[in-house]
């Protein structure tokens, strides 16, 4: 009895240490321990594009298949032979109201429901063209970014509707990504920065990089850092967006932008394949590791795996610029990030060699904590 | 042919009266002319009810019944057997589910998109809760705060609060949803579609019964049941027999040349066993079907519809409603009969009918539904075209009573001709009815190998009877100038491979068939303004000169047949009848074979030559465009 009253006592303290340095506002909390999954242990491809979450369960896009992880292992993989239109998952996207999945993939656009896949073409249907990069669910509409323009399928209806250069102010009609807002839509256009769709007003406005530079950038936070942007996220929170582009990263919450570079911040490369985000939390998935800021704190810390030492690395730098290194026995599958997703306090992140789940080190004793951030 | 001299004696009846009309409109003179040739035909068509579905209040005293051509529904006291009260609700209703505390109806109004929420004692209507396109079966939760609704247009199914009468989500279900039935634990929800997967026209099809989970109100499963078309009505066995599912379908052997009919097994009707997944979930389940037959081999028993099980479970009955008859099925019959036979072989068999029916009980015209009552002390059939329900003696199983809904007496011209319609004793061993593939007037999905005996030629896509009263000629290749040919000599020779129907009653059944209306068209707005894709597609429509063959005047078909390159390498001519335009959206896969299985097919794969209509110039958003304003005819 005594016992189990000390090691209560210790669990406590632990977890004041732990949370400790966060309430400080210094550092936040570190993803230390991480499972990967990989060719290793049952993913059909090492290369993750997307990773979605539903409750407890993990769904991943690759170059392979949609993959399904239950309890912590791989426990279905889908290939075109059950159906799915093609090899290349580029996104997933839940349909929190049905439960229906939406796939974004290089066959064009699938509806994953009740363990049956619908695919829609741009042969049999009004999708704009059959390479699609994102997907995104605002109540019935289903946003769908193509090589080919922006597509919106009313669900109820089954209309379809094109949004390109012909029609929306788009200098390239190739869409990479989509996120959706309280108010709007925004979408995240190679060569055309990032466009938004004001739901009812049914216009567009774009926003692209207010120096024209390619390379350059004359004034910090002058407007969106680039126009090649890769992805996009929301940020339900705050009302912020943030783009990833090839050049460094931006946030926007209506009047001021908030740009970040390698050279300026602890962005660990300007080269970012997508953003996640919610409360203080920005999350950038580049080529060389996963970085967080807080937007809060301007607190960074990147994640990445050490290639010498095979262990992991972890870098903070704060916000007075002073950085400080945690080595770590387990880290990422790889340094090349393509997106991620959270899980209560654990977060998914999809690598150019697997999937690897990051684990929060109070899992257990932060339930409560654990469903309130799930139900954002 | 009872029905045939009813007819006749009713038009002998009604010629006073036109005779009456003749002479009122030569002494008023042509400017009455119209108003005197409405109240003629008002007065000359009877009011019939068309009872379809019906359900038990839970304490067993009153059944419900559903009617839908008089817009109601109706309260029979169980013991006095009379109907003692009548709502009016929305229009076309087709089914109705009753709230858990028994206090509240919910009746769906096909037409409307509505559900009638009825106040059950003083059976007032409370108010129309928005739905999807056509709604039809309809279940509450166990606690009946949610309600489910099947859109049969929409193809999707309404999850309504009940609350607040909102409506929640939607969820995807296949084509023309149907049933909808709630697991007896509360935990799922079941819903049958009508028509199959929008497969290759080479396939046979394959049909989906869509499972809900209750709680979450997601999609938990579709569990595919191979070979069969319209799922029907669905009823879950007591649970100390499993607590599997009976469906009843038909079973076409589409891509047999259908001039194979006396030979037997082209069409044949019966029932699938579903034992869904236990465990609820997307990916875990695996729900297993076994598909059995109720027909005999010399005699068929098509139009499987309704069905129920006494409350023990013993047995379970089923409607053949192009066959007027109710087969009751042993329970342990069947196990015996699943346990003995490989599953794989036994959609097939037609020996399984007299090993498991114990009765076949004849009805009135169209049984489409059957319900026990909850004492188990009785079961009713709703005879749809008879404007009755039949009482069953249970466990006896013999025909008690005939309940008279209070439909008119006279059977009109029209009527017969429904009845006919409906009727599969014309076909050879009563194998299928006109309505067997063309249910709700409508079409099947599927393409069938129909006159010519080579196997896999001039294969054709079933059309839909919805609206062509003005569309001679008729068949694909416009052979038929009228539809007494089209459904006379041609349809006993070459489909029914019987005598037919004799001249008065094809008469009859070509005035139904001329009769069936067109559905309401949900893609164009109540005021008629076409939104701005809808306008840009009407654009392109007559710039690409598509009204050449398709001019609005007449039903957008020029009524005459035309090469468009659409012929399939074994069609014996290129020269196909225009197909009229109304109401596109609801009749998928397009094209004579039906290799179309979306509009947009039409131009981005089977138009390589532009011989139907000049399209290759046009970009991805006009062509959305025009198919937009094609929904809108």
């Amino acid at each position: 009895m005594r016992s189990a009253q000390q090691a209560r006592w210790l669990l406590s303290m632990v977890g004041f240490l732990w949370f400790l340095p966060v309430a400080c506002a210094q550092t936040p909390a570190l993803y230390t321990k991480w499972e990967n999954f990989t060719t290793a242990n049952g993913m059909p491809d090492a290369k993750v594009f997307s990773v979605a979450v539903d409750g407890a369960r993990v769904w991943a896009g690759t170059e392979n298949g949609l993959v399904l992880i239950e309890n912590s292992k791989v426990s279905k993989v889908y290939t075109t032979a059950d159906g799915l239109p093609n090899r290349v998952v580029t996104g997933v996207a839940i349909d929190k109201k049905t439960g229906d999945l939406w796939l974004s993939t290089f066959g064009g656009l699938s509806q994953f429901s009740g363990g049956e896949f619908h695919n829609y073409d741009s042969l049999t249907t009004g999708l704009a063209n059959n390479i699609v990069y994102g997907v995104a669910i605002q109540d019935e509409f289903v946003w769908v970014a193509t090589t080919a323009g922006i597509n919106r399928l009313n669900t109820r209806t089954g209309e379809w509707a094109i949004f390109s250069e012909k029609n929306a102010p788009m200098h390239e009609p190739w869409a990479y990504g989509i996120a959706v807002g309280d108010k709007k839509v925004y979408v995240a256009v190679w060569g055309g920065g990032v466009l938004e769709y004001d739901i009812a007003e049914g216009y567009w406005k774009p926003y692209t990089d207010p120096d024209g530079e390619m390379e350059i950038v004359l004034f910090k936070n002058q407007g969106l850092i680039h126009v090649i942007v890769s992805n996009i996220s929301y940020n339900h929170d705050t009302k912020m967006f943030w783009a990833s582009t090839y050049f460094g990263m931006s946030g926007y919450d209506g009047h001021n932008w908030y740009n970040y570079l390698s050279t300026d911040s602890g962005l660990a490369s300007d080269f970012i394949n997508a953003t996640q985000t919610r409360g203080d939390d920005v999350w950038a998935c580049t080529d060389k590791g996963l970085s967080y800021l807080n937007f809060k704190t301007n607190t960074w810390v990147t994640y990445r795996p050490n290639k010498d030492t095979g262990k992991g690395e972890i870098v903070i730098t704060a916000a007075d610029k002073k950085v400080t290194k945690v080595e770590t026995a387990t880290s990422l599958a790889h340094n090349y990030v393509l997106n991620m997703a959270f899980q209560g306090e654990d977060i998914w992140v999809a690598t150019a060699a697997g999937l690897s789940h990051g684990i929060h080190e109070s899992h257990k004793e932060g339930k409560s904590n654990e469903q309130a951030r799930s139900s954002r | 042919m009872n029905g045939a001299s009813t007819a006749h004696t009713a038009r002998g009846t009604l010629f006073p009266s036109a005779l009456a009309v003749f002479l009122l409109v030569i002494v008023l003179g042509p400017a009455w002319t119209g108003d005197a040739q409405a109240a003629s035909s008002a007065s000359l068509t009877p009011h019939y009810l068309t009872p379809i579905a019906a359900k038990f209040s839970p304490d067993g005293a009153r059944l419900y019944v559903v009617c839908e051509d008089d817009d109601s529904v109706l309260a029979v006291d169980v013991r006095t057997q009379k109907v003692e009260k009548r709502a009016k609700v929305g229009h076309k209703p087709k089914d109705l589910a009753v709230s858990p505390d028994g206090r509240t109806l919910y009746v769906s109004n096909e037409w409307s998109d509505t559900v009638s929420v009825i106040d059950a004692a003083t059976f007032e209507v409370r108010k129309a809760l928005a739905t999807g396109w056509g709604p039809r079966g309809l279940t509450t939760d166990r606690l009946g705060k949610i309600l489910y609704v099947a859109n049969s247009i929409g193809n999707d199914v309404s999850v309504l609060d009940l609350a607040t009468g909102q409506e929640l989500k939607r969820l995807t279900a296949l084509r023309s949803p149907h049933y909808v039935q709630l697991s007896r634990d509360g935990r799922r929800v079941y819903v049958s579609n009508i028509l199959a997967h929008l497969e290759s026209a080479d396939e046979s099809p394959v049909s989906e019964l869509m499972v809900i989970d209750a709680q979450k109100q997601t999609v938990a499963e579709r569990i595919l049941i191979p070979g069969v078309l319209e799922l029907r009505h669905i009823a879950e066995a007591p649970g100390p027999l499993g607590g599997y599912l009976l469906v009843p379908f038909m079973r076409p052997k589409n891509l047999n040349p259908l001039i194979q009919v006396d030979n037997g097994w082209i069409l044949t009707h019966g029932v699938a066993i579903v034992h869904p997944a236990r465990a609820s979930g997307v990916v875990s389940s695996h729900s297993e079907v076994t598909e059995v037959l109720l027909d005999d081999i010399d005699r068929y028993y098509a139009g499987a519809d309704g069905v129920a099980f006494t409350p023990d479970g013993r047995y379970a009955l089923i409607t053949h409603a192009e066959a007027a008859t109710v087969s009751v099925i042993d329970t342990k019959l069947l196990a015996q009969r699943l346990r003995s036979v490989p599953a794989a072989d036994l959609p097939n068999r037609l020996d399984t009918g007299r090993q498991i029916v114990v009765h076949r009980l004849p009805t009135q015209s169209n049984p489409t539904d059957v319900v026990v009552a909850p004492d188990g002390r009785g079961a009713y059939v709703v005879n749809r075209l008879d404007d009755s329900l039949s009482v069953i003696e249970v466990p006896g199983f013999h025909i008690r009573a005939r309940i008279d809904l209070g439909g008119p007496k006279e059977i009109s011209a029209l009527r017969q001709g429904e009845r006919l319609f409906h009727d599969a004793k014309f076909c050879f061993q009563g194998q299928f009815a006109c309505v067997t593939c063309h249910p709700d007037n409508h079409i099947d999905g599927v393409a069938w190998n129909l006159e010519t005996p080579q196997l896999g030629r001039d294969r054709v896509a079933n059309r839909t009877l919805r609206g062509i009263a003005d569309t001679a000629p008729f068949k694909w290749n416009g052979h038929n100038p009228d539809l007494e040919t089209q459904c006379g000599p041609r349809i006993a020779k070459f489909l029914f491979h019987s005598e037919g129907f004799n001249a008065a009653q094809l008469a009859d059944l070509v005035a139904f068939i001329k009769s069936i209306p067109l559905s309401p068209n949900r893609h164009l707005a109540a005021d008629g303004q076409l939104t701005a894709a809808q306008e840009r597609g009407r654009d392109i429509f007559y710039q690409k000169a598509c009204d050449t063959c398709h001019p609005a005047a007449t039903h957008y078909t020029a009524k005459t047949s035309f090469d468009v390159g659409t012929a399939a390498k074994y069609d014996t001519s290129g020269m196909l009848d225009v197909p009229q335009l109304d109401r596109i959206y609801e009749k998928p896969p397009y094209l004579h074979n039906g290799e179309a299985r979306s509009l947009e097919e039409i131009w981005t794969i089977y138009n390589p030559t532009d011989k139907h209509g000049v399209t290759s110039d046009m970009s991805k958003e006009q062509l959305n465009d025009l198919v937009e304003f094609l929904k809108t005819l």
